[in-house]
């Protein structure tokens, strides 16, 4: 859809931008977890459900870079930290396993949804991409399912790590749907489908009952997202920005 | 975990109507969290068409020597052994010519 007007353009811009810094930065922090995962083989899952994410991260910057004729490497390790967009969900370190899977499982969720929808824009790249990155998504909602399900019936020690994590993260994790600038025009056009507010009443109806089965409390739904929840950046966050342009800033602008 | 643990075979076919191969084996304490490895161990570059997940105690094994690998020559049960390569040569010579086919070996 070249016929986007300029506003809308840049609206469509901000939304890939937003799910590529979701996966990217959410991909960071989990690739943490190797070597050090509960197990040999949960290691190597949790590796490979980051690197998914990464590679997601990956072909949305190059999406981005074909509407803003930008590189796609530069947008991914190129901007400061404050230049970053991902909900405040991702501002948390990896913390324990049970945070990280909290984490995982609200997130899985809500980028479930959020591609569900997005499976139907009217912008044909973005749709297209969709239906790709939905496939490797589905094994990371039953991994993820799996995992709460795994500590809300374990001890009453997971349990009650589970329980806090997702009562932190509640809140933080509405703003995965925090309003966008132009998302009118987005809604207009039908890049996308439906609104985030939408997706994110659609979302809490999906994990509450799931948070229900495992045992656990659903936490009181806030009114709404934080408007500036994806402005806000963290001490947390400014460290793990600084690792992973680690070595892209230690010859800037060389060819690796 | 750790002392729940179980060890699972796996089995991949790598194409369809190929024969299930044993790949290798993951360890996890149920079948669901098996089945996750086995495909993240076995599956995850789209190596694979289908895998079968095993536990291995249900595995029966027969390795007895005596059912197996028994002192005595048996190499005539083997249908390799039946050879008519000499028996086709015989019978070309007393046909007098060499247009019987080469083939059945």
């Amino acid at each position: 859809m070249s016929e986007l007007d300029a506003g809308t353009r840049e609206a469509l811009a901000e939304l890939l931008l937003t799910m590529a810094d979701d996966e990217f930065v959410l991909g960071f922090w989990d690739s943490e977890w190797t070597g050090i995962a509960p197990i040999l083989e949960e290691d190597v899952a949790m590796s490979s459900v980051s690197q998914d994410e990464i590679g997601h991260a990956r072909a949305l910057y190059e999406l981005l870079a074909e509407l803003t004729g930008g590189n796609a490497d530069q947008i991914a390790f190129g901007r400061p930290a404050e230049g970053y967009r991902h909900a405040a969900l991702m501002n948390h370190p990896r913390t324990d396993w049970a945070f990280t899977v909290a984490r995982r499982f609200l997130y899985e969720h809500a980028d479930a949804v959020r591609l569900e929808s997005l499976a139907g824009s009217s912008y044909q790249g973005l749709a297209d991409l969709v239906v790709k990155m939905r496939r490797e998504e589905t094994y990371h909602l039953l991994h993820f399912d799996l995992w709460l399900r795994r500590l809300a019936e374990g001890s009453d020690e997971s349990h009650a790590r589970l329980a806090a994590a997702i009562d932190r993260l509640w809140p933080d994790a509405q703003g995965v749907f925090a309003p966008l600038a132009g998302e009118a025009a987005l809604v207009a056009a039908g890049v996308l489908p439906e609104s985030l507010e939408a997706l994110r009443a659609r979302w809490v109806e999906r994990v509450g009952p799931r948070l229900v089965a495992a045992g656990l409390p659903v936490p009181a739904t806030p009114a709404g997202p934080d408007p500036d929840g994806r402005l806000r950046h963290t001490a947390d966050f400014a460290w793990l920005h600084g690792e992973f342009t680690m070595v892209s800033r230690s010859e800037v602008g060389a060819t690796w | 975990m750790g002392v729940k643990d179980r060890v699972w075979e796996v089995f991949r076919q790598e194409a369809e109507g190929d024969p299930m191969i044993h790949g290798g084996s993951v360890r996890a304490p149920d079948e669901e969290l098996a089945t996750h490895y086995a495909r993240e161990f076995y599956g995850r570059r789209q190596e694979s068409e289908r895998l079968w997940i095993v536990p291995r105690d249900a595995i029966t094994e027969l390795d007895d020597p005596d059912l197996l690998k028994p002192p005595f020559d048996r190499s005539f049960k083997r249908p390799g052994g039946f050879l008519i390569k000499h028996k086709l040569e015989a019978a070309r010579e007393r046909a007098g010519s060499a247009q019987v086919d080469e083939a059945g070996e």
